[in-house]
């Protein structure tokens, strides 16, 4: 993909700058972040380990996806490092910098943060259990009743780390809007945005390549979900055993 | 030389009353770190711990029966020695929570003020916990999955009726 050298785009006409799969992972954050909130807030345990999970299939979709998919998305175009982060601020101050096609190298950190502490956060809950260990997650049976209490209240604490980011992300999201009257909200919603000047052209990844991502990320989450059982286990509707009673009849 | 020795006679003066205000100073604290550790000799009630430590062997046996369960294969016996503790544990339960044992004796306990002011529903939410475990004991005693799931979350079902009501919700 980056052999080939990057089409200009005309100054002053739309550019797609995120791909579908992107903007449809940041919302699903934003709205899986809130529901996580609140089905635990709730006790909705049911609605906690179902979401939970789909989050743990968009945060391996999007890892991949910051490594084969459309330029603007991948890690390799937008992660740099402390010198460049520096030159960028400088510039920044300067009024001499270039606008960033896609993430600039300050964003970038944002970007990593976020993902990082999603992930984090999910890894905890796959280990963490309610004060009675009946509801846990399904990798809870790997580790003991101590561990596994320690984990859940690391759990708890870690979603304070992730308003603390959130807040973050929306006041810089505020000073673009109000202070450098850069619109970054729409951009996200149509995956377009006008630059004064001629920019190169973002690559954007072809659907099918997505769909391939989310299934192996969607199999990932399904497999943990199921505890990871071992390669050639039988499938869990396969194996003689009644069902596990539903979450919400000892709730 | 007698102005220079006079300054030598008050700059020790001062350097005592100094060290009177530091260890003053020092001293303070210790002290009243000290009173209330003397207080605390007379100790709290030992059901506090008894009480923690047999919810605890409960939350650990409710893990081991659910980590069978999701398991690619359930262990009967270790479901079996779990259900066993359980049964054991859940009789105790009502005679730790004698009265004066409540959020007001001021150690940490996620006790509500509710189990003293509704005893009978204390009782009935405590003797619904002490029916479900035996069921359990007994489906596990089968050896029959199929009866044991379900036994097993009526256990988780009872612990939850009683938290409900009775244990400060976990913030």
């Amino acid at each position: 993909m980056t052999s080939r050298p990057a089409e200009m785009t005309a100054a002053g006409t739309p550019v797609r700058l995120w791909d579908l799969p992107v903007r449809l992972v940041h919302w699903s954050f934003v709205i899986g972040i809130a529901v996580m909130w609140w089905s635990a807030e709730n006790h909705r345990l049911d609605l906690h380990f179902k979401v939970g999970l789909v989050l743990l299939g968009l945060v391996v979709f999007r890892l991949l996806w910051g490594l084969v998919g459309s330029s603007t998305a991948r890690f390799a175009s937008f992660v740099k490092g402390p010198g460049a982060i520096r030159a960028y601020l400088a510039g920044h101050k300067a009024g001499t910098a270039a606008h960033a096609v896609g993430h600039n190298p300050l964003g970038a950190l944002s970007v990593i943060g976020l993902l990082g502490i999603l992930g984090l956060q999910i890894g905890l809950g796959l280990f963490a259990q309610d004060t009675d260990a009946v509801n846990s997650g399904p990798l809870n049976f790997l580790v003991s009743y101590d561990t596994a209490k320690s984990i859940s209240h690391f759990h708890g604490f870690v979603f304070n780390l992730i308003l603390a980011l959130v807040a973050i992300h929306i006041a810089a999201i505020l000073y673009y809007r109000f202070i450098k009257r850069d619109n970054l909200v729409s951009p996200m919603i149509t995956g377009r945005r006008v630059f004064e000047t001629s920019v190169a052209a973002p690559r954007i990844a072809p659907l099918w390549l997505a769909l391939v991502c989310a299934a192996l990320a969607a199999a990932l989450a399904v497999w943990v979900s199921w505890g990871f059982p071992p390669f050639a286990t039988p499938f869990p509707w396969d194996r003689p055993v009644q069902q596990v009673p539903d979450a919400s009849s000892y709730m | 030389m007698r102005w220079v020795k006079s300054t030598r006679v008050v700059e020790p003066i001062i350097v005592t009353k100094s060290i009177k205000l530091a260890l003053a100073t020092l001293l303070l604290p210790v002290a009243a770190l000290t009173v209330p550790s003397l207080v605390e000799a007379a100790g709290p009630s030992p059901v506090f711990k008894l009480r923690h430590d047999n919810f605890e062997a409960m939350g650990k046996a409710m893990k081991g029966t659910f980590d069978e369960f999701k398991k690619p294969t359930a262990d009967v016996t270790a479901i079996q020695a779990n259900a066993n503790a359980l049964a054991a544990a859940a009789v105790k339960v009502k005679g730790y929570f004698p009265k004066g044992t409540g959020p007001e004796a001021g150690e940490k306990t996620a006790a509500l003020p509710a189990i003293w002011e509704r005893p009978a529903d204390f009782s009935a939410a405590a003797d619904r916990l002490v029916g479900a475990a035996k069921g359990f004991q007994l489906a596990a005693a089968s050896g029959d999955l199929a009866k044991i799931k379900p036994a097993a979350g009526a256990v988780g079902a009872s612990c939850k009726n009683c938290h409900d009501s009775f244990r400060k919700p976990q913030s």
